[in-house]
């Protein structure tokens, strides 16, 4: 070959690898993106008055006479709809053929209406939480006014005949044109705001208050509390018994077929996977041990413990031959005994590496999700006291954002809180690693001088 | 440092999580259609009492019949009668499973909005779920290869749909499986040649085909008529004592705030005040 | 290691040591070695546990019709079927694609990281690697459940049509010069260079041309559900970069600089000089990092319980990827609800588990195998 392809040759070498390195970046961007932008906004968000009605009757938080004044204007402004829907239902139950004309669009319509502000105050509450309320986020009530404006409908499609149907959106106000519902559309794209008093909303108790009404309102807090239950737990168990074993295979352990096959072990152990964990943690701990009577949080970590055991001791094992050789004779050569040394010396000089490994391995344990399936996480609960923590289950936040994006009754309604609960576990295990990379470019920068 | 800040943040969140010490809990578990039911009777049943603690899992019917006999829980929500061999195998441990009847409910078949098909017989959807139809130009619709989806073998709802539709014919290899109700329901929103089958409470946004003529409403499940209908149960071990937190929760059904709960969540009530 | 320890040992063991410190060493080391051997009885007790409730199974029904038949229906009263065929397919079929899309990437990747980026540049890119590693499998299975499957569902085809051209565009004009330039020598004359043009430009427009037939028979796909084989293919061969980078690189650094130096000494370029030297010789270590990568992907849950459609059959053509697959950890996940304890249905389940411990297992034992085999040539030489 020529010397100009070979060198053309060359950079498309380089080019494939920037490349690859690229589609890696981007993809993180393309995961990360979505979640990250939709994930904010189930803490910040355009609020409505609905949103400080539910805190304030539900956790008694936020300015209750400044609520009323608010509060009075916004029954003021819904009063004409309330009305004008109970006098056409009236009016439905006179008439027969306005009934038969009407009943579908209007219970559609009230339905809609209902989302969008709530009850009407002048009928029972309803028991069911989300019932009660309207819409307590804006962007949801412009949907539900979408949805109380324009009926939809699936038509055959004129250019398609036999075809898929097509959906179209007429107004409900020409559907309504000539009834005394009439006046009402107009009426409700009018006064939008003024019924909902839309205003940005910094909800950070998101993160740690309970959940109401199967996470239609209210926080992920019993999530997050269980999954730093779950990652402690986890961490209480592998911690001491991977620095252990990482001092034992360091310091004592002679070379021979027992230490090679402990080691075999350790990265069999790694490289089991993670549902087969979850199955011995159930048959186990639970059905053979009975370390409780209901899946728990201590089923739960010590098969969380277990997956991330090869981890730590791996880790701290770096972390501990790192240690300069000159350290060790030095405690030596004074006197000092072995264990002596082990325990001034020796984990002093290592602890920051090894706390690197037990930090990612807590983002590890923290985010998985098949070990506790079977050991430990329930969908719905009381976020738990530290001492019921080990002997009852918990939600969780990697359980709960299977649960709720794939088994919840109202999917779509409540994406923002998926996402939420995505965004902060995602934030709870970036942490974890970033103080992780803190640590060691703190270590590097020490041993440079 | 980072001891420091482990140490600020489990002070921090123990101060934040403050709550009432809990001494009694219920714990559910079980098939996700009743799961709905359980979770709003929970909510309903904590406010009234903040000292219990009422902690329900969806893991499916089987398991929480599972999870029962082993004694890891109090309550299994399911979709379906007990089999006699869970019932025995119940019995041999000490457990004996007594149902209440807390909503009854219609299992749906639905399709895309954007489907012209509304109305199906009963043999008809044994054949797409057999195989033999693959086509919706066969039914009048489309010419779209019908996307077959069935849920996964643990629930509840399947082994209704399996026993009322199916009779005892294998339902195709070749059908999606998704997990539960709701992935059900937007599996089948967002894909113009699916079917698939829910409970009656999660058919918003799908389609609900009206079967041999009977469309699914409230009335047709009550009167009996509309074909592919069950109850849906709670189970207890034994009759829970009279007064009892846990007597309390599973007669909730009864009493209107109840009927009116699994009304709104899309059930049908066994009572009518 | 081993200098320091006979050298530690004749500094600490006083001779006078009583006997008493001495069996206190011993008690000491005795329950440290036991600590250190739970992670041996932990891997025994697995073993057991998930074999001991996999063994009615196996001695009842035997594995014949487990390996051999597609037939998976273990729900049925009357007449139950364990064939794990299609299952075991499934696993494989997302292996592989997560494969195509993981191994020449991750290694590109690695060889650039190693070899090509100066040191600021590596020092950004490590993290993102980090953070790709660290995203939990559930938050990937959400994205591909909530956000990709509906855009592979619905712009499925004119998506597949933009990756064909990124992907073949390079190697098609690469591929045309190459050839061009090879050919080019083989046709005795003068003029060279124009000869090399026409020839160059020949290939480029065939390989343009066959690029744009691809494209437009891809965008014209239909993609009837977005939950299949390829979403989950290529979200597991994305999470299993990280690990077939970070070891592969590894790997490559542990060739060392001599190698490197002696090949540009003899004038070959960067790029030969990592194809012909470095590579092979890191092979062994490459090969260790594919197959963790592997093993990543065969143990995941979440992401093809969440968005592979869970479908027990095998698709129809075998190779098509848009069909809805299932795999053996999402069986497991899934199916677990139903099987009452001491049923066949409860039993066949941990006879997966129990052959995907054992798959996980092997794999293990040969890249522990790749690498001890590169550390004895390595030592060797």
């Amino acid at each position: 070959m020529k010397r100009d392809s070979r060198r053309i040759m060359d950079r498309a070498f380089s080019g494939v690898g920037l490349f690859s390195i690229l589609v890696m970046g981007l993809f993180l961007l393309f995961v990360l993106g979505p979640i990250i932008g939709r994930g904010i906004s189930a803490y910040v968000f355009r609020g409505t008055i609905e949103h400080r009605r539910f805190l304030l009757e539900n956790f008694e938080r936020g300015d209750s006479s400044r609520f009323e004044r608010e509060m009075q204007a916004v029954r003021e402004a819904r009063r004409p709809v309330f009305r004008h829907l109970r006098e056409f239902e009236a009016a439905m139950d006179e008439s027969r053929e306005l009934r038969s004309e009407y009943r579908r669009s209007f219970r559609e319509l009230e339905e809609a209406v209902h989302h969008l502000i709530g009850p009407d105050p002048e009928d029972k509450a309803p028991v069911l939480v989300r019932k009660k309320y309207g819409a307590t986020r804006l962007d949801q009530a412009r949907t539900h006014l979408f949805e109380a404006m324009h009926e939809e409908r699936w038509v055959p499609d004129p250019d398609n005949p036999g075809g898929a149907l097509i959906r179209t959106h007429t107004p409900r106000g020409e559907h309504f044109a000539g009834t005394r519902l009439e006046p009402l559309f107009p009426y409700l794209e009018e006064h939008f705001e003024a019924m909902l008093q839309p205003g940005w909303t910094f909800y950070w108790r998101f993160l740690t208050d309970r959940s109401i009404d199967s996470h239609f309102f209210g926080g992920i807090g019993p999530e997050v509390l269980g999954t730093l239950y779950l990652t402690l737990g986890a961490m209480l168990f592998a911690m001491p018994m991977g620095i252990i074993a990482a001092i034992y295979l360091c310091e004592y352990a002679r070379p021979g077929r027992v230490i090679n096959l402990i080691r075999t072990c350790i990265s069999t152990l790694a490289g089991v996977p993670s549902i087969v964990f979850g199955l011995f943690g159930l048959a186990f701990f639970l059905n053979t041990l009975q370390v409780t009577q209901t899946k728990s949080v201590l089923a739960g970590s010590l098969t969380l413990a277990l997956m991330i055991l090869p981890t730590v001791i791996r880790a701290s094992e770096e972390a501990i031959l790192a240690v300069p050789a000159a350290y060790k004779e030095a405690a030596l050569s004074l006197g000092a005994g072995r264990w002596h040394t082990i325990c001034t010396v020796i984990l002093p000089a290592a602890l920051p590496g090894i706390l690197t490994g037990v930090v990612i391995s807590m983002g590890r344990a923290a985010g998985e999700t098949a070990p506790i399936i079977f050991t430990a996480a329930v969908s719905m609960g009381e976020p738990l006291q530290l001492f019921d923590a080990f002997s009852q289950p918990t939600p969780a936040l990697p359980w709960n954002i299977y649960n709720l994006a794939t088994e919840h009754e109202a999917v779509d309604q409540i994406r923002h809180v998926q996402y939420g609960m995505v965004f902060t576990l995602v934030a709870i295990v970036l942490i974890l690693n970033i103080t992780a990379i803190a640590i060691r470019a703190r270590i590097s920068s020490r041993l440079k001088g | 440092m980072t001891r420091k800040t482990m140490l600020a943040v489990a002070v921090l969140t123990s101060a934040m999580f403050a709550c009432g010490q809990d001494t009694e809990k219920v714990v559910i578990d079980g098939s996700s259609t009743v799961g709905p039911i359980a979770k709003a009777f929970a909510t309903y049943f904590m406010a009234a009492n903040p000292d219990i603690n009422v902690t329900v899992s969806e893991s499916g019917s089987g398991n929480g019949a599972k999870s029962m006999v082993a004694g890891n829980c109090d309550i299994a929500d399911m979709s379906r009668a007990m089999k006699p061999v869970e019932f025995k195998h119940a019995v041999e441990n000490d457990v004996l499973p007594v149902p209440h009847v807390v909503a009854l409910d219609g299992i749906a078949l639905v399709t895309h909005l954007s489907n012209p098909v509304q109305e199906l017989s009963m043999e008809q959807i044994r054949d797409i779920y057999l195989g033999r139809i693959r086509n919706w130009s066969e039914l009048g619709g489309p010419a779209r290869p019908i996307v077959v989806i069935t849920r996964d073998t643990n629930s509840g709802t399947f082994e209704s749909f399996e026993k009322l539709v199916m009779g005892d014919k294998k339902i195709m290899s070749g059908a999606e499986v998704v997990g539960s109700n709701g992935q059900m329901r937007s599996r089948v929103e967002s894909t113009p040649a699916a079917i698939g089958y829910v409970g009656l409470g999660f058919v918003e946004g799908v389609r609900a085909l009206t079967i041999d003529g009977v469309e699914p409403t409230p009335r047709a499940i009550k009167t009996g008529d509309y074909p592919v209908a069950r109850p849906l149960f709670m189970y207890t071990d034994g009759y829970p004592e009279l007064g009892s937190a846990l007597y309390r929760f599973v007669t909730i059904y009864l009493s209107s705030e109840g009927q009116e709960i699994v009304e709104d969540l899309g059930f049908v009530p066994v009572t009518s005040y | 290691m081993a200098v320091h320890k006979s050298a530690q040992r004749d500094l600490t063991m006083s001779r006078r040591a009583s006997r008493i410190q001495r069996l206190g060493r011993a008690v000491g080391e005795g329950f440290l070695f036991l600590v250190t051997s739970l992670s041996m009885l932990a891997v025994l007790f697995i073993f057991y546990y998930i074999a001991r409730d996999a063994w009615p199974f196996i001695r009842q029904q035997g594995l014949a019709e487990f390996f051999g038949s597609g037939e998976w229906y273990p729900s049925s009263e009357e007449q139950p079927s364990y064939g794990a065929q299609a299952i075991f397919f499934g696993s494989a079929m997302v292996t592989l694609g997560s494969v195509v899309v993981a191994v020449p990437l991750g290694i590109a990747a690695a060889v650039c990281l190693s070899d090509v980026l100066p040191f600021v540049v590596r020092q950004y890119v490590k993290p993102v690697i980090e953070i790709l590693a660290a995203i939990p499998s559930v938050a990937f299975g959400f994205f591909a459940l909530v956000v990709f499957a509906p855009i592979l569902q619905e712009q499925g085809g004119p998506l597949l049509a933009l990756l064909c051209w990124i992907v073949f565009l390079p190697v098609a004009l690469l591929g045309a010069l190459v050839l061009g330039d090879v050919l080019a020598d083989r046709v005795p004359g003068k003029n060279r260079g124009t000869r090399r043009t026409v020839l160059t430009s020949i290939f480029g427009v065939a390989g343009l041309g066959l690029l744009a037939w691809a494209g437009s028979a891809l965008s014209g796909l239909e993609v009837t559900s977005g939950t299949n084989a390829l979403n989950v293919s290529f979200i597991l061969g994305m999470m299993a970069l990280p690990t077939i980078v970070s070891v592969a690189e590894d790997a490559l650094q542990a060739t060392g600089r001599e190698l490197r130096e002696g090949s540009y000494a003899l004038g070959a370029t960067r790029a030969e000089t990592l194809c012909r030297t470095i590579i092979p010789a890191a092979m062994s270590g490459i090969v260790a990092a594919v197959i963790l990568g592997i093993m990543r992907v065969i143990g995941e849950t979440m992401v093809v319980w969440m968005a592979s459609g869970n479908t027990a059959k095998i698709p129809a053509p075998w190779y098509d990827f848009l069909e809805p697959v299932r795999t053996i950890t999402a069986s497991i996940a899934g199916d677990m609800g139903e099987a009452a304890r001491g049923t066949m249905r409860f039993h066949v389940l941990f006879t997966l588990a129990l052959a995907l411990l054992v798959i996980s297992f092997v794999m293990n034992l040969l890249s522990q195998w790749v690498v001890n085999r590169q550390r004895r040539k390595l030592s060797g030489s």
